[in-house]
């Protein structure tokens, strides 16, 4: 089958029965693929918001395409409720029609509604623990100091020695107050 | 109630429209004007302001997308793609033969579709007033006065399709650009635009941030 043929196929094809659904999904996939992009293209905003508005650009249209498909079957489902032929065609072609028309007004906005916010909520939650990772805990100086000794003995041997008059303060052992002699490693 | 469901179900004209890509998509974009801010402006999560914000900008995105639409595609395309089909990839067919215009064979159609007492009469009307019918050829003439006359799905077809590429390009390509050309000068000629703008410095990026690109 040559592709002109296929084409000739495609044409009866749409000529005999155009299903509403076929252009709007059509026009859904493009959308999903151009808008985005051109959001990124605009060098005029703030590359945080340009990716948030691509990510919901693509995702509204990701949502868009099942939901007219399914909307628009689900409703050419109920032509077979009319027993006669004629009538039975006719409502079916109607009933694809009013099913997408259900879906634009109605089944996307909803599914954008209830579906896009957690999910943008959840993409800018895991990019924040990415950027922030969470702080080391500070040591708590209140908790060491509340430590209560119950051993006096021990309490009585940790008295520091700085206070012991019959033991030289080490505080007095200052570097820079003793005379610099020879050329000593270290200064010292 | 139930009888008039039924009447609009088994509607020829509905049916008309609904296979018509041109009238289906025109109202399908209609709809997405009025469905996508009433659910933005119905939501109430949402800072007042910021909903008033993104519910107009959503609805002159799509007002503007479904202008741009019936001003400039519907027009191109449908003649456009007639044009191409009757005399470069379908030349040989017989079906473009007997029609000049997309239009001469949408009131072929639309009398094609009638029954054969509507059709005579809807003719004798047309040929009084000399109007389209004049410019049919004798096998159309033939056609018309039979019971289920030919209706040409090649030629149907051909426009459909050229109204699909059409409805794709305007839509998804052509018309988000001339939307977006207007849309920011129209909200900051409403004064909604910098208020906005401040506002969304303000807000936490963890929140509903507002979309500023169309």
């Amino acid at each position: 089958m040559t592709l002109a043929s296929k084409f000739k196929d495609i044409c009866l094809s749409l000529g005999k029965n155009n299903n509403p659904a076929y252009a709007v999904m059509a026009i859904a996939t493009v959308k999903g693929i151009c808008r985005p992009t051109f959001t990124m293209m605009d060098k005029t905003e703030d590359p945080e918001t340009k990716k948030y508005t691509a990510l919901r650009e693509g995702l509204t249209e990701a949502i868009a395409i099942p939901a007219y498909w399914t909307t628009a079957t689900l409703a050419g489902k109920m032509s077979k409720l009319f027993k006669d032929k004629k009538q039975s065609t006719l409502a079916q072609k109607n009933l694809l029609f009013i099913g997408v028309c259900t879906a634009a007004l109605l089944v996307i906005p909803a599914a954008c509604s209830v579906a896009i916010k957690p999910f943008m909520k959840f993409i800018q939650k895991d990019k924040k623990d990415v950027k922030n990772p969470v702080e080391p805990q500070k040591f708590d100086t209140g908790a060491v100091n509340n430590i209560q000794v119950k051993d006096d003995a021990v309490k009585n041997y940790t008295t520091p020695l700085a206070h012991d008059d019959k033991r030289p303060n080490l505080t007095a052992f200052n570097t820079l107050s003793r005379v610099q002699t020879s050329m000593k490693v270290g200064g010292v | 109630m139930i009888g008039a469901v039924k009447n609009i179900l088994t509607s020829s004209n509905l049916a008309n429209i609904a296979q018509n890509t041109n009238a289906s998509v025109t109202i399908e974009t209609g709809l997405k004007a009025i469905g996508r801010p009433a659910f933005i402006w119905a939501d109430k999560d949402i800072d007042p302001q910021t909903k008033k914000y993104a519910a107009t900008k959503e609805f002159l995105y799509q007002a503007i997308c479904l202008l741009t639409y019936m001003a400039l595609v519907i027009p191109v395309f449908k003649k456009g793609f007639f044009s191409l089909a009757k005399n470069h990839i379908f030349k040989n067919e017989d079906a473009f033969k007997h029609f000049k215009s997309a239009k001469e064979y949408k009131h072929y159609r639309s009398l094609a579709e009638k029954s054969l007492n509507n059709r005579n009469l809807t003719s004798q009307k047309d040929l009084g007033s000399g109007k389209v019918i004049d410019m049919y050829d004798d096998t159309l003439k033939a056609e018309l006065k039979k019971e289920k006359p030919e209706l040409f799905p090649l030629v149907k077809g051909a426009i459909e399709f050229g109204s699909i590429v059409g409805s794709v390009v305007g839509l998804a390509i052509l018309a988000p650009q001339v939307s977006h050309a207007f849309i920011h000068p129209i909200l900051k000629f409403a004064g909604m635009e910098n208020d906005n703008k401040n506002k969304t410095e303000k807000t936490d990026t963890n929140t509903e941030k507002v979309d500023v690109k169309a």
